[in-house]
Order: structure tokens, then sequence, then C-alpha cells
């Protein structure tokens, strides 16, 4: 019997563990070690920042879950890898600190045959100074985007009494990844202050590490609309001027304070921003485990890349931008030291950035960090655990199954305002996520496959996706069937 | 060497705005194509896409005719907004009165790849946004406001710069009236749908008797439509496309629409 330890519980470790159990049965052991006690429908958290949605709504209890299928369920956090094992073990195990009320404090070292690292990021909010002092909101989690919401709703109520807001939204630090969500919280809030009707009483601005607006970490795009193509820059320049949105992007925001920021531009210029709300979201790192030889000596430069995130089989050496290539991407997520470790969804290190990598004259980076969402992380996490169930049930030489970035197409529905009949939402396609710029010259993408619409049943779109990914993460009838 | 410039109606490639990546030979010598262009056509700038290359580059002439080359550019930082006539080589002979920013600051890549920062305010502000734009797949039809790009819709369609006081809109009041029709055949045909599962003798009196009113709704529905729409027509006489068969079309293909759902509601609906 062999055992496969998932590490994390969100989209891309959820769906490799559930692959994983179904595929392998009763005779082989799947555990999935997550802090969290519920499952989070991420995309949905914007809905519940602008109180359109609960807390219950967007998240639900793992463990039936779990029970249901067969799956050992740790509410843990991991600490440490010991890929070789130690002087007392003789198998590769996984020390986890235990987070429910239960068993705080206590830990345990998992042994495992597979495992699989899906911790998703630590949101860094550490990066920027003042960034985690409360000053700012954020919807990364369920809790942070309930607490946006009742901010939201004081800001709401004192414009409502003849007092003037600033809004400002986007991203709180030079190398921020998300910037989607940030932009779908943005179009939200005005939506919201507009259903409100108090409009007329607020000031939006966007700010961002984006060296033009779209760029969205992912280079920007060209897409079809309508028979057109269309770079993302114009087609969300002009969303930002038709909605009333200022923008200062190519800013690293330096430092946070009650009220107001200090941010650095790509021309080395500094200036600050003052604020009534603000929602930042903060850069991403690698949770922080350590890996361990046998003889107990720290490898985890060995597993780890220096931002925390697990190496894999990419090449982390390909230089500067001119060399940058799709071939950089990982395709099997194995980690290149120890091959029954992988890594998917965030938790694996890209090889480099998607955008232009972009510094100030004063050295200090401002480029957007590589984006995974929901899709890719969903996609990924499959196909790792399908390579692993393939290596437990077919050999040790079974072949790995591929899925890189590079080579995959990815779907995205942006909200911009939720409502059934005035609700709008930006809907789009890109092939390949990574540009491949030999494969398609110019763009680095088959625009036959990048295209995007953006209107009233895009909206529709995202809430029937909000109900049908929670189906089949609470592993309903007929899950399987629905795509990542 | 001297390029020829893109026109339109050549529509915008699919393939520009891709970000320079190697700073070499083939590099250069698409800056001295550029500048060569220039200076032939008397121009005060060009971005790569109007002399056919997709690469990420703009070469324009300063406030003093030195030529300014710039590979990568973003604007970062904007402030103030203008509004002036502009002409542009896509568009030969015609110009359009768009509004932009006044003051701009950009950062962009030299020859080498090294990284400047400049500000720029006015004409040369103007001139950069305009051809920035082309860098990233946009001309400034993109940029006028609703008025003016009906206007130079207009102007594009008789190729000549004058201005035409009445522009032929692209909807009309009287569309309404097909599609309200249109929601009502829906509901005729999910009635039709629906009568399917049912077995109630009463129940399809309900549903035929709701298929005759709404019969009756479509029927009225196309007779306003085709007195209105004419009278509409008569406001935009300036529309070329033949509106009356526009209209008579829509009318049939309504009614062909209607008969044929009532005619299978006799059948399948009516319990009598």
């Amino acid at each position: 019997m062999a055992r496969l330890v998932v590490l994390g519980g969100g989209v891309s470790g959820h769906t490799a563990a559930t692959f994983a159990a179904k595929w392998l049965g009763s005779q082989h052991e799947v555990v999935v070690v997550t802090p969290n006690s519920k499952w989070n429908w991420i995309p949905s958290n914007i809905w519940v920042g602008v109180g359109q949605m609960t807390k219950e709504e967007v998240t639900f209890d793992l463990a039936p879950v779990y029970a249901k299928a067969g799956i050992t369920y740790k509410q843990a956090k991991a600490v440490s890898i010991n890929p070789e094992g130690s002087e007392s073990k003789e198998k590769p195990f996984v020390t986890v600190e235990f987070t429910s009320e239960e068993q705080a404090g206590q830990s345990e070292e998992i042994e495992y045959d597979y495992i699989i690292n899906a911790t998703g990021p630590k949101l860094n909010f550490g990066a920027t100074p003042g960034l985690d002092a409360g000053h700012t909101v954020s919807v990364c989690t369920a809790d942070h985007a309930v607490h946006a919401s009742e901010e939201l709703a004081k800001s709401i109520e004192k414009m409502k009494n003849g007092e003037r807001q600033k809004f400002l939204i986007g991203t709180g630090h030079g190398m921020c990844t998300c910037q989607g969500a940030a932009f779908e919280y943005i179009f939200n809030i005005e939506h919201e202050i507009n259903k409100a009707g108090v409009r007329d009483m607020a000031d939006i601005k966007w700010i961002s590490n984006e060296s033009f607006l779209g760029d969205f970490g992912m280079g920007g795009l060209h897409m079809k609309v309508g028979g057109y193509a269309v770079s993302s820059k114009i087609f969300t320049e002009s969303l930002f001027t038709e909605r009333g949105v200022d923008w200062l992007i190519g800013a690293h925001v330096s430092k946070v304070e009650e009220g107001r920021i200090e941010y650095e531009l790509l021309d080395g210029s500094t200036g600050e921003e003052e604020f009534d709300f603000s929602m930042l979201i903060p850069p991403f790192a690698g949770v922080g485990l350590k890996a361990y030889n046998k003889a107990g000596e720290d490898i985890t430069d060995t597993v780890f890349a220096p931002n925390g995130f697990m190496k894999v089989d990419a090449n982390y050496a390909a230089g500067s931008y001119e060399n940058w290539k799709a071939s950089d991407w990982p395709k099997t997520y194995q980690n290149p030291t120890y091959d029954n470790m992988f890594a998917c969804g965030i938790a694996f290190a890209p090889p480099h950035p998607i955008s232009k990598p972009m510094s100030s004259p004063n050295g200090t980076p401002i480029n957007p960090t590589p984006p995974r969402t929901g899709m890719p992380s969903g996609i990924i996490g499959k196909a790792v655990a399908h390579s692993i169930c393939d290596r437990i049930l077919k050999g040790e030489n079974a072949p790995l199954h591929e899925s890189s970035m590079a080579d995959m197409g990815a779907a995205c529905v942006a909200s911009a305002g939720k409502g059934f009949f005035d609700g709008t939402a930006a809907a789009m396609t890109v092939y390949p996520v990574v540009p491949d710029f030999e494969k398609y010259p110019g763009t680095g993408r088959d625009t036959d496959y990048t295209f995007g619409e953006i209107g009233l049943a895009g909206h529709w779109i995202k809430h029937i996706l909000h109900y049908l990914f929670i189906w089949k993460a609470k592993l309903k009838a007929g899950w399987t069937m629905i795509p990542e | 060497m001297v390029k020829d410039i893109v026109r339109y109606p050549t529509p915008p490639s699919v393939e520009f705005a891709t970000d320079v990546r190697q700073f070499d030979e083939a590099l250069f010598s698409l800056i001295e194509d550029l500048k060569d262009t220039i200076t032939e056509n008397n121009l005060d700038g060009l971005a790569a896409f109007q002399i056919g290359s997709y690469f990420n580059v703009v070469v324009v002439k300063d406030e003093n005719g030195e030529f300014l080359e710039l590979i990568n550019p973003r604007i970062f930082t904007t402030e103030g907004k203008v509004t002036t006539t502009e002409t542009t080589a896509y568009f030969p002979g015609l110009s359009a009165e768009v509004t932009r920013y006044d003051k701009i600051s950009l950062v962009y890549q030299d020859r080498e790849g090294k990284q400047h920062s400049l500000q720029a305010q006015g004409a040369l502000s103007i001139l950069l946004q305009r051809k920035i734009d082309y860098t990233f797949g946009a001309h400034f039809l993109s940029k006028l406001s609703k008025e003016e790009k009906a206007k130079f819709e207009k102007k594009l369609e008789f190729g000549a710069d004058v201005a035409i006081s009445e522009t032929c809109p692209t909807t009309f009041k009287r569309d309404y009236f097909p599609k309200i029709a249109n929601i009502a055949l829906i509901v005729m045909a999910l009635l039709l749908v629906g009568s399917l599962f049912v077995g109630d003798k009463a129940i399809l009196e309900s549903m035929w008797s709701a298929q005759e009113y709404l019969f009756a709704t479509v029927v009225l529905l196309n007779i306003v439509y085709f007195f209105y729409a004419h009278y509409e027509a008569k406001r935009y006489t300036s529309c070329i496309s033949c509106q009356t068969g526009n209209i008579i079309g829509t009318m049939l293909v309504s009614i062909i629409k209607l008969i044929l759902i009532m005619v299978i509601s006799y059948f399948l609906i009516n319990p009598n």
C-alpha cells in the first residue's frame, strides 16, 4: 500500500487529492494536510468583499467531503520535509503541526511514498512596510473579504452622509501578482457604489505594478472581440475610462500608513496617494517550508527556490528576458532532486515572469509576477495526480503526464459588477498562457483561441461557474465530468 | 530603406505589439527604415506597425526636429486632458478631434536595451500617445468620443475630410419592435415545447389561448414596426443601405417564424 501526501487543500491540492483518491481506490492512501478546515472558492471572494455573497456561500467544510472520498484529512500545516527520511526513519516524511482546536500544538511526522506540494502562497503582507498593519483590506481569503465588505459598507454610509471618499485599489508591492482579482474588486466596488446612488461622492483609483493597463501578469494579450483583434491595454483603458476610474501604473507601493501610501514609479520618481478605503493585494511567497536530508542538514536551498516556492522541472537558468522561452516552463512538476516529490498550483517555482521585467533606476523591480489562476492550477493538480497514480499502479517507470502552461489555454471570467440584470463580466480565453514566440511569432499566442467579450452574459457565466465549481469540489454527482 | 506605409483599410494586424527582445542588427535596420520613411514622407513620426513590423518600436521627431528612438515604450503617468485635431498617415487626408493627455511620463529602451524615462507635454505628448497606441494595436478611432467616431466613420465612408452634419446611426429606435416580437416568439416556442409535457385539457386550452394573444401581439408589433420604421427611415436619408429592403426583410422573417410556430401549435396545443 502506497501513501500519497498532498500538502494544501486549495484548488490545485484539492483537485490532485480527490482525483488521486478516485484513481487509487482503497488499496492506497491519500492524505491531505491543510491548515484550513474549510475549502474556499477564491474567485468569488470579490463578491463577499462587496457584501454580495456571504462567507458561507464561498466556503464549505472539508472534513465530510474527504470522509466521503476516503481521504485521510489532517487539519495541520506542514513545516518541513525530509525527502531522504532521517537517521531514525527510513522513509521520507513530512512534519506537520496541527491547527485544529483539539490538536493545537501537536505535531506529527507523516511518512510518504509520494508527496505533492500544493500549499499555495504565503500572503507576504510584511514585504511592504505597513501593509500588514490593518490600514488596508484584502480579499485574498474569505475572512479578509468579509472584513473588506464591512469597511466598504462604512465608506458607503459616510458618502450617504455627504462625506467624499477616495478608494485606492490594486497591488501593494512592485512584485505582486493577482492583478485580476484587484481588477474585479475595483469594478465591483464601482458597481456597488453606483447602485447605492453615491457614485458622485467617490474617487476611485487603480494602482498597480503593471507597465501598461491590461498586462495582468501575462504580458497582456491580444484578443478577438467582435471579429477584431484588440489589445488588452486598449480594452482595459476603455473600461476604466467608461467607468470613471483613474489609474496609476508602473508603481511599487513602498509604504502604507493610515490613509496614505508612498510609492516609487518606473522612472525612479516617488509620490504618495491618500485614501479612505484601500484594498491592496500583497505579494506572494512560498509558505516557508524547510527541507532536511537524512543527516538532518538543511537542504531547503536544494528543494526550494529563494522565493520559497518548490523547484520543479523548469529551466531556472534561462537568464535575461531575451533568452526566455516557452520551453523554460515546467511540464511534469517533478522536483529535479527527488523524483517522488511534485509541486502544483502556486507552490511551484516559475522559471521567470511572463511580463517584461522592469525596474526603476534605483533597482526596484516593478513588474507583475506570473499568475496561476484556478484553471491552470486545477489542470496541473490533476496532471500531477495522474502521474503519481500511474507510478503507483503501473510501476516506477511509468511516464509522467505533462501540462505545461506554455501548451495550455486558460479561460478567465473577470467580474466587473454583480447583478442578475445589471451585472458585467469580461470573459476571455488565452492560448497559451505563457506566450510561445517561436510557435506564434508576434504576440506569442494563437489569436484564434485568444478572444474575449464583456457584458451581462459574462456575469451569468461567472455566477454559474461559482455553483459548478463548488459542486465539483464537494464531489457531488458528475463532479469528474466538470472540467478544471 | 524607405518602406510603404500601411494605410486604412488594411486592418491592424494581430501580429504586432510584441516587445523587442533582441537588440541586434535587425532592430537597428528597422529603426533606420522608420527614419528614412519619416523623412521621405515628411512625417512627424511612425510606429513600426505602420511600415509592417510587429515590434514595439516608435520613432518620432522631437521639438527640435531630432529623431527620438523609443523601444518598448510604456506610458505610466498621465496628467490633464486636451483635445486637438489630429491626422495620421494611417488615415491619409482625414482628421479627427481627439482627446488625449496633456502631460505623460514614459519609460523606454534605447538601442542597447538601456532603460530611460521621458516626460512629454503638448504636441510631443500627443504624438507619442498616438504612436504608442499603434504599438498596442489601436489607432485614434478607439480614442474618439461617440459623436466624433460617428463623424469620422462617415469621413472614412466618403473618403473626404469634410464635416458631415448628419450621421447614420448604427442602431435605430425601430429595432425595439422586432426585439419585442422575438421575445414573444420565444415565449410561443417555449409554450409549444411545454405543451408536449401537458396532458390536461384545461391547461392546454389556456396555453392555446395564450398563443392566440401572442400571435395577435406579434402581428400588431409588425404592423406598427412597418409604419414607424418608414417614418424613421425618412429622417436618415444619408444612410446608404437599402432601409426599405431591410424593413421588409425583418418583417418577413418575423412573420414566417410566427406562421411556423402557429401552424405547429394549432396541431399540438389546440385541444379543440
